[in-house]
C-alpha cells in the first residue's frame, strides 16, 4: 500500500490539497489535512443509491442505510450513535440518486474510533441485522415519509415531478424514499442481497479531512478495514441517458388542500460533471437564485403575482440534470399569469444572455457557496468523496469554483436557450381544494433545498 | 438466522490525547456613535459572519401592529439613500453576501455573511441600511402583502400551527408572546411605510445596538473598516427599557388542532422555566438531553427505536426573552410527529418515559455520555464563523456575559447525576405540561381523553 502522490496546491483551490490512495482490497482512500481547528471529518461514500434499486423495492437502499446503524458484530444496538455521540462527535447518513453517504464529525483525538465503527460495519453487518431491527426501521422510515412529505402542504411535488420528468423504468423515476407499498414489501432477504451486492470496500469511497497525521490515518485504515474481502458481484446501473431535451412539454395538475396556487417545473439540463452543467447553474442563478434574480424582481417585485420564485438545480451525473422551478402565487392570482411572464423572460434570456453585471452576480453566489461547503471539514470531506465515486477523481473538488468563474456569458447563454425551453419542461400546477374530511390526502411541501436526500436521523 | 463475517476484528480503539480548545474570548469595544462592537478572529474562516442586534424587542410595537418589527427587519434590505430595491439586492449578491434579518421577543437580528475579501463593501450595505434605509411606501406596501400571502402556507405547516397554539395558550392574551412573532392578518393589514419608520426612529440607534464580526480578520483592518461603515450611523442616546416578566398558565390540558385526514399528529408540549441566568440551568440543558436530546435518549429509545411510532421526538429548552437582573424565561418543549393511529400509545409511553425519569432518576452512564457529547462537540459545533457569531450574539442578547459559553462548558463537566436529574425532572412535571396536538380530531380525541393527561379541547384549523 504505498502512499499515493501528494499533491501540491492548484491553482483555484484556495491552498488546499489531497492525497489519493487504494488499498488491496480497492476501498479508495482520500485524505486532507487541516490543523486550524482539532477536528477531523470521516466521509464514506457507497456506489449505491435509489438509481440501484429494482421494481417493487423503490426506497430499499434508504431503509438500507437505516439498517447501517443498527449494529453490527462488535457494535451493540444502537451502539454506533451511541459511541460517536459519547466521544463527541456528530454523526448520520444520506441516500440520493446515486450514492449513500456516512459521515462523522470528531474531536480530532477520537478519529480512530470512527473508522473502527465504519470498518466493523462494512465488514460485519449482516452478523447483526435481524427481523427486529428491519421491523422497527421499516416503522420509521414510513414515519419520516409522512412527516417529510405526506403530511405537509405541497409534500410530494418533488416526487411527482420526478416521476414526470423521468419515464416509467427509467432509473431516475422514483425518488429515495420509495413507495409505502414498497417499504412494506422490502424484506431482510432483500435488505441481507442488498448488502452483499452494494457494501464492499471496492464499491466505496472513503475520505477522512482535518486535524490528522496522514501516515498515522492510512495505517489505521489498513488496519480496519484492510481484512474486508472485495466483491464483484455488482450489477451495472440501468442505463440513464436520454435525449438532451425532453421534445414536448408534460404537464400535472395536482387538486388538493393546499394553501395557494402553485407553478412547479423541472427543465431537463446537462450532466453534473460537464462545463455545461456549470454554465446552467449560472443561468439558473441569474433567473432565480436570491432576490436579485430576475424572475424574482419579476413576479416578486414588479408584477407582485407572485410569494416566492426561485430556481434549484439538482445535479446528477448519470441521467440529465433537473433545473428546479418553484413558484407560489400571490393571493387570488392564476397560473397562466405567472407562466406567461416566466415564458417571456426565460426567451429573452435566451435571446440576449446574461449581463456582465448578472453574471459577476451569479459567480460571486457559486464562489461563496463553495466557500461554505469547503470551509468545514465535513463539507470537505463529502466534495473529495462526490468527485471520486461520480467523476474519478477527488482532486476535481478543490478546483470546482475555479470552472465555475471560466464559464463565459456566451456559454450561459447556449446553454439557455437549447434547454430552458417551454418543450424541455415537465409542470406540476397546484390547484387548492376546500378541506373535505376522511380521506383528503394532505400532500406535498417545500421541504428544504436537500429534498433528493433521506437521513437516517 | 447471521451469518460470520470473514474480516479481522481489532478490540475497540482508545481515544487519544485531547488537544486543547476553548471557545474564543471576543474583544469588545465602543465606537464613537456608542455602537457597540464585538470582534473574533477566527483562521481560515473565509467568510466573515456579522451580526447586528437592535434593542427593538417586540412588546415595543404599538398596539394592533403586530409585525412591524417584521416588516422593518425586511425592509432594511430594500433600499437605502444610495440604492432602490433592487440595486441593494444585486450589490449583496455582488459581493458573495448574504443577509437575512427578522425580528423576535428580544429585539431584531441582521446576519450578514460575505466573503473576507468583500467584508468592506458587505459593511457598507448593512451600514447604509441602518443608517438611512429607504423603507418606500411602495416597497413596504409590497412586504405587508408578501406576509400576508406567507400566512396562509405557516397555518398550513403542522408544527408551525403547533407553535402558535402553544403561545395562544400558555401566555396570557395581554402579553405579546401569546401572539404570533410576524403578527396576524388583522395586524399585519394596518403597517405601512409611517408606522415601520415610526417603529424606526422610536427603537433602532446605534447607542442601543451592538455589532459582533467573526471570520479570518489577516489583513483587515476593522477599525478603519467599522469607522467608514457602521461608524457614520449616527442617532441620539438610547433609554433603558424595562423587560417585562415572562408569566404562563401551564396548568395540564390538551388542545387539538383538528387537521380531518391529517397521516400524522404534530406534538408540542410545553412550559415555561429558567433561562441561562439561572444556576440551574447547565443541569437542565444535560437532563434534557437524556430526555430527548438525540436518537439514543429516553424519548426515542422507546418512541422511535423501540416501537417506531415516530422519525424523532425531541426535547429542548430555548430562551425567549432574559433580563440582566435573571427574570427571564425559557421555553420549555418536546416536539415530535407520530402516525395517526399511534396517537394515543405514542402519549401515554411519553408520559411512561416521564414518570419513570421522576422515579427512578437518570443513571450515572446516561450523565456521563451526555456530558462527553454536549462538551466533545464544541469544537465541531463552533467550527464556523456564523456558529461563533450567532452565539456571541445570543449572548448579549441575553444580557450575559462574553465568557459564559466558555464557563457553561466547564459548568456541564462539573454537573453530577443527581443535578441534572432535578433539574429535567422539574422541568417536565407530568401534571404542568400544556400538550398541543395538531392532527385528525374525529382519529386521537378519545384515545387522547383515555390517557387522563388533562381536558382536552378541540379546535378547528384554518
Amino acid at each position: 500500500m504505498p502512499m499515493g502522490h501528494t499533491a501540491t496546491a492548484q491553482a483555484g483551490s484556495g491552498g488546499l490539497t489531497a492525497t489519493e490512495h487504494r488499498l488491496a482490497n480497492g476501498l479508495r482512500v482520500v485524505l486532507s489535512e487541516d490543523h486550524l481547528t482539532p477536528v477531523a471529518a470521516v466521509c464514506l461514500w457507497y456506489d449505491v443509491g435509489s438509481r440501484h434499486e429494482v421494481k417493487g423495492r423503490t426506497g430499499l437502499a434508504h431503509l438500507f442505510e437505516h439498517l447501517m446503524f443498527q449494529g453490527s458484530a462488535q457494535v451493540k444496538g444502537n451502539g454506533h450513535f451511541e459511541l460517536v455521540q459519547g466521544a463527541g462527535g456528530s454523526l448520520n447518513g444520506t441516500t440520493s440518486f446515486e450514492r449513500t453517504n456516512y459521515f462523522e464529525t470528531m474531536p480530532a483525538h477520537q478519529l480512530e474510533l470512527a473508522l473502527w465503527l465504519e470498518a466493523d460495519r462494512m465488514g460485519s453487518l449482516l452478523t447483526a441485522l435481524d427481523d427486529e431491527s428491519m421491523e422497527n426501521q421499516r416503522d420509521v422510515v414510513k414515519n419520516e415519509r409522512r412527516q417529510r412529505y405526506d403530511n405537509v402542504p405541497y409534500g410530494t411535488a418533488f416526487e411527482k415531478l420526478t416521476a414526470l420528468a423521468y419515464p416509467e423504468g427509467h432509473p431516475y423515476h422514483h425518488t429515495p424514499i420509495g413507495s409505502m407499498a414498497d417499504l412494506d414489501a422490502a424484506t431482510l432477504e432483500d435488505a441481507r442481497a442488498f448488502f452483499r451486492t452494494y457494501y464492499a470496500p471496492n464499491n466505496a469511497v472513503l475520505s477522512v479531512v482535518g486535524d490528522i497525521d496522514p501516515e498515522q490515518t492510512l495505517a489505521w485504515i489498513e488496519k480496519y478495514f484492510g481484512s474486508i474481502p472485495p466483491h464483484d458481484g455488482k450489477p451495472a446501473p440501468r442505463d440513464g441517458t436520454l435525449p438532451d431535451v425532453m421534445g414536448g412539454q408534460l404537464r400535472e395538475i395536482v387538486e388538493e388542500e393546499v394553501p395557494a396556487r402553485a407553478l412547479m417545473a423541472a427543465y431537463r439540463l446537462p450532466e453534473d460533471g460537464t462545463r455545461a452543467c456549470d454554465a446552467v447553474d449560472l443561468a439558473l442563478t441569474v433567473l432565480g437564485g436570491g432576490e436579485s434574480s430576475r424572475l424574482y424582481n419579476r413576479l416578486v417585485r414588479r408584477d407582485r403575482t407572485a410569494v416566492a420564485a426561485g430556481f434549484g438545480l439538482l445535479r446528477l451525473a448519470g441521467t440529465p440534470s433537473l433545473g428546479w422551478l418553484d413558484v407560489k402565487t400571490s393571493g387570488d392570482v392564476e397560473v397562466p399569469v405567472i407562466e406567461a411572464a416566466i415564458d417571456e423572460e426565460l426567451a429573452r434570456f435566451a435571446a440576449e444572455g446574461p449581463t456582465a453585471e448578472e453574471m459577476e452576480r451569479a459567480q460571486a453566489q457559486l464562489e461563496r457557496e463553495w466557500l461554505d461547503r469547503l470551509g468545514t471539514v465535513a463539507g470537505r470531506a463529502d466534495e473529495l468523496c462526490r468527485y471520486a465515486v461520480l467523476f474519478g477523481d477527488p482532486q476535481l473538488a478543490l478546483t470546482a469554483v475555479q470552472r465555475v468563474l471560466e464559464v463565459t456569458a456566451e456559454e450561459v447563454q447556449e446553454v439557455a436557450k437549447a434547454r430552458l425551453r417551454p418543450d424541455n419542461r415537465a409542470v406540476l400546477v397546484y390547484e387548492p381544494v376546500a378541506a373535505e374530511a376522511e380521506d383528503t390526502e394532505e400532500a406535498a411541501a417545500v421541504a428544504g433545498t436537500d429534498e433528493n436526500e433521506e437521513a437516517a436521523k | 438466522m447471521t451469518e460470520l463475517a470473514t474480516m479481522d476484528f481489532h478490540p475497540q480503539p482508545q481515544a487519544g490525547e485531547a488537544k486543547p480548545w476553548a471557545f474564543p474570548a471576543p474583544e469588545r469595544g465602543t465606537l464613537d456613535n456608542g455602537l457597540t462592537v464585538l470582534r473574533c478572529h477566527r483562521p481560515g474562516q473565509q467568510v466573515v459572519a456579522v451580526e447586528m442586534l437592535l434593542d427593538a424587542p417586540l412588546e415595543a410595537e404599538p398596539a394592533g401592529l403586530d409585525g412591524v418589527a417584521t416588516i422593518m427587519a425586511r425592509a432594511f434590505s430594500e433600499g437605502t439613500d444610495k440604492h432602490s430595491a433592487e440595486e441593494f439586492a444585486a450589490e449583496l449578491e455582488r459581493c458573495g453576501g448574504t443577509l437575512d434579518a427578522y425580528a423576535d421577543h428580544p429585539g431584531v437580528r441582521l446576519s450578514l455573511e460575505v466573503p473576507a475579501s468583500r467584508l468592506a463593501k458587505g459593511l457598507g450595505l448593512i451600514a447604509d441600511a441602518l443608517r438611512a434605509p429607504a423603507f418606500a411606501d411602495s416597497e413596504v406596501e409590497r412586504l405587508v402583502r408578501n406576509r400576508l400571502d406567507e400566512i396562509p402556507h405557516e397555518l398550513a405547516n403542522p408544527s408551525r400551527r403547533a407553535a402558535k397554539e402553544l403561545s395562544k395558550e400558555l401566555f396570557p392574551a395581554s402579553s405579546r408572546m401569546s401572539r404570533p412573532r410576524q403578527g396576524s392578518e388583522e395586524t399585519v393589514t394596518g403597517i405601512d411605510s409611517a408606522t415601520v419608520r415610526a417603529f424606526y426612529e422610536q427603537h433602532v440607534r446605534p447607542a442601543t445596538a451592538t455589532a459582533v464580526v467573526v471570520g479570518d480578520l489577516t489583513g483587515v483592518d476593522l477599525d478603519a473598516l467599522l469607522g467608514d461603515t457602521l461608524g457614520t450611523w449616527t442617532g441620539s442616546a438610547g433609554r433603558p427599557r424595562p423587560i417585562p416578566a415572562v408569566v404562563a398558565d401551564d396548568t395540564g390540558r390538551v388542545v387539538i388542532v383538528d387537521r380531518p385526514g391529517a397521516v400524522q399528529t404534530q406534538l408540542l408540549l410545553g412550559r415555561i422555566g429558567p433561562d441561562r441566568h439561572d444556576r440551574v440551568w447547565p443541569a437542565q440543558v444535560l437532563g434534557t438531553y437524556c430526555l430527548g436530546g438525540t436518537l439514543t435518549s429516553r424519548l426515542d429509545r422507546v418512541l422511535r427505536e423501540e416501537k417506531g411510532y415516530t422519525y424523532g421526538v425531541r426535547a429542548f429548552g430555548q430562551v425567549l426573552r432574559s433580563a440582566p437582573d435573571g427574570t427571564g424565561a425559557a421555553l420549555l418543549a418536546i416536539s415530535g410527529s407520530v402516525d395517526t393511529p399511534n396517537t394515543g400509545p405514542a402519549l401515554d409511553d411519553l408520559w411512561t418515559v416521564l414518570r419513570t425519569l421522576a422515579a427512578e432518576g437518570l443513571t450515572d452512564a446516561e450523565r456521563d455520555v451526555a456530558v462527553q457529547n454536549l462538551v466533545g462537540v464544541a469544537p465541531l459545533k463552533y467550527e464556523t464563523a456564523a456558529a461563533v457569531a450567532s452565539t456571541l450574539a445570543d449572548q448579549v442578547e441575553q444580557h450575559l456575559p462574553d465568557h459564559y459559553q466558555a464557563d457553561l462548558y466547564r459548568q456541564l463537566a462539573a454537573t453530577g447525576t443527581v443535578e441534572a436529574t432535578a433539574a429535567v425532572v422539574n422541568a417536565f412535571p407530568v401534571d404542568r405540561l400544556v400538550t398541543v396536538l395538531v392532527g385528525d380530531a374525529a382519529q386521537i380525541k378519545a384515545p387522547v381523553e383515555a390517557l387522563g393527561i388533562g381536558e382536552v379541547t378541540v379546535v378547528t384549523a384554518e
